[in-house]
């Protein structure tokens, strides 16, 4: 394997020159040794092989990452225990469901955004599925008799439809359909980022904006292709087409590489039920300090792990990590620090004094003999027993 | 423009106004993201106020398995991304302050972004633009040396605490009152 390794310049283009091999190789199987090829989308093919090296080098990149390497090789190990069986297919299930096909949590954001991106997201998965599939030769359809098409799916001759039939007509219109959706969709995300001040504390031209005037470019060009060849007769449709091939190519050379990245990161979400949190909200372990749940053991394990591995473990003086603690007990600890009020002496785990020295005359009881020590022995048992950090 | 957020927690009165104000400010979605806590509620009912610290180089991204925390040129350490955000929670747990917060609901993370929209154009954030006791202030970083430099005179920084004998060596001469500023 490392031999093989280093027969190329990086494990990027290794991990790339293998998925172009495999991508031509379904090609071929598909398209029956290319007799098939529809040579009218060939710009689109060799975009979509860019695409998919743009998409490796990212995903390679992204998976260098600590963090992420991690949680992913986490993910793997649980994927393949037993014991885990149930618990991964039902959290797999329910992230599948809930956030990809139905996105549920957009639309707890607001109706409005979730309308919009289910609109933008769908149509973009519909005609992504319909463009790849024909531009790689992994779909088409072949003509039985003259009223009978016939949809072959990798050279497997499968469903039979009527040539002018309720099912053929979605089929042939499945792009425009996607088309109309994402329009739909991005419209009202301009108008959203246009108008709404919350949206604009944050947002950026190039990372917001640009990907939906790319999408906007490309649905309309797609769109007004429909319009010439069914109202126009085809006129000016080469031209049309030659445009809307540009947009496409831009699009998909852009993808790996700005806002649209997130589509492929986000199967990760599966990850947390998987490994860490299974019920939200239902946590495990306890605090060191407080003693509350605040969260479970595999996840502080990771945290903990990804830090160290970064030369970033935040240690404490009695060997404990910042992330045994809950979030209540960190913020209590730095403002102790800052006020100059640390553990008790001796006991890192006991109440805190708050008592800081000065008390008012007249306010308090009493206090202790000990108390009045003189400055120079209290100052001489400090530094025999410098307080703890907690 | 070289502001800094200064504060100090023996200031706070623990009225909250930060919060109220914090869940008003734009992007916010009226949530409040700072926090104001009991130092130990059975010793005394002091609180003080905590905010993000905008780290140069934060454990919460570097915990972050979709690379969702993003810090602006400002430095201003962003809460994560919505759209990458998967809602594991590593940046509450990898936090050494406790800052970031999550909402369930809406499967994102969201924290303290020192009112950005208002910061970005030198206004002070809500917080400090209500706090009544000065325990959240936004200053020049001058100023900031100033008062720091005072808390040393104090003897506050260096690790030395007031004693019964000497207290009164320690008290500032704004005590109480805040007409020097």
């Amino acid at each position: 394997m490392e031999r093989l390794e280093r027969s190329f310049y990086s494990k990027t283009s290794m991990y790339s020159f293998f998925v172009i091999l495999g991508l031509l190789l379904s090609m071929m199987v598909a398209t029956d040794r290319f007799i098939h090829m529809d040579m009218a989308l060939i710009g689109y093919a060799i975009a979509s092989i860019i695409f998919a090296i743009g998409l490796t080098i990212r995903m390679s990149f992204w998976f260098y990452r600590t963090a992420t390497n991690r949680v992913a090789k986490r993910s793997l190990k649980n994927l393949f225990t037993k014991e885990r069986l149930i618990r991964n297919v039902r959290s797999i299930a329910i992230t599948f469901v809930d956030n990809i096909l139905l996105q549920k949590f957009i639309f707890k954001r607001g109706l409005y955004r979730g309308i919009q991106h289910l609109m933008i997201s769908w149509g973009c998965l519909i005609s992504f599925a319909i463009t790849f599939g024909l531009t790689f030769g992994w779909m088409r359809f072949d003509l039985i008799d003259s009223e009978t098409y016939q949809i072959v799916v990798f050279n497997i001759p499968t469903l039979k439809m009527a040539a002018h039939g309720v099912f053929a007509e979605i089929v042939y219109n499945g792009l425009n359909l996607g088309a109309i959706m994402v329009l739909i969709g991005v419209s009202m995300a301009l108008a959203r980022r246009l108008t709404n001040y919350d949206v604009k504390v944050t947002q950026r031209f190039e990372f917001d904006m640009l990907p939906l005037f790319i999408l906007l470019a490309v649905t309309g060009t797609g769109l007004i292709l429909t319009v010439l060849y069914t109202f126009f007769d085809g006129w000016m449709h080469h031209y049309m087409s030659l445009i809307h091939q540009v947009t496409v190519v831009i699009m998909l050379i852009y993808f790996p590489f700005g806002k649209l990245f997130h589509v492929p990161i986000r199967p990760l979400a599966a990850a947390v039920p998987m490994n860490y949190q299974e019920v939200a909200k239902i946590d495990s372990r306890n605090c060191k300090s407080c003693g509350e749940a605040y969260s479970n053991d595999d996840q502080i394990a990771d945290v903990q792990a990804i830090l160290g591995a970064q030369e970033f473990d935040l240690k404490l003086n009695d060997g404990t990590l910042l992330s045994d603690y809950c979030p209540r007990c960190r913020r209590r600890m730095r403002a102790l620090k800052v006020m100059n009020m640390e553990a008790p002496q001796g006991d890192p785990y006991g109440p805190v004094n708050t008592n800081n020295g000065i008390h008012l005359p007249g306010f308090g009881q009493k206090r202790s003999e000990s108390f009045y020590v003189s400055t120079e022995k209290k100052q001489a048992k400090e530094e025999n027993n410098e307080p703890v950090s907690r | 423009m070289n502001k800094i957020m200064y504060l100090e927690f023996e200031r706070c009165i623990g009225c909250r106004a930060c919060q109220a104000a914090c869940r008003e400010c734009g992007d916010h979605d009226a949530k409040e993201r700072n926090y104001v806590d009991y130092i130990d509620f059975t010793e005394s009912r002091q609180t003080f106020p905590m905010i993000c610290m905008q780290c140069k180089d934060p454990a919460c991204a570097r915990v972050c398995p979709a690379n969702a925390i993003q810090i602006t040129e400002e430095g201003v350490v962003l809460s994560a991304m919505e759209e990458k955000c998967i809602g594991c929670r590593n940046c509450t747990f990898g936090c050494p302050f406790g800052i970031p917060k999550f909402d369930f609901e809406k499967n994102k993370m969201y924290k303290c972004d020192m009112c950005y929209d208002r910061t970005r154009e030198g206004i002070s954030p809500m917080c400090a633009s209500v706090c009544p006791s000065d325990a959240i202030r936004f200053i020049d970083f001058d100023e900031m040396q100033e008062l720091r430099r005072r808390r040393v005179q104090m003897n506050l920084i260096e690790g030395k605490k007031p004693m019964e004998g000497n207290k009164w060596e320690y008290v500032p001469e704004f005590f109480g009152v805040y007409s020097d500023s």
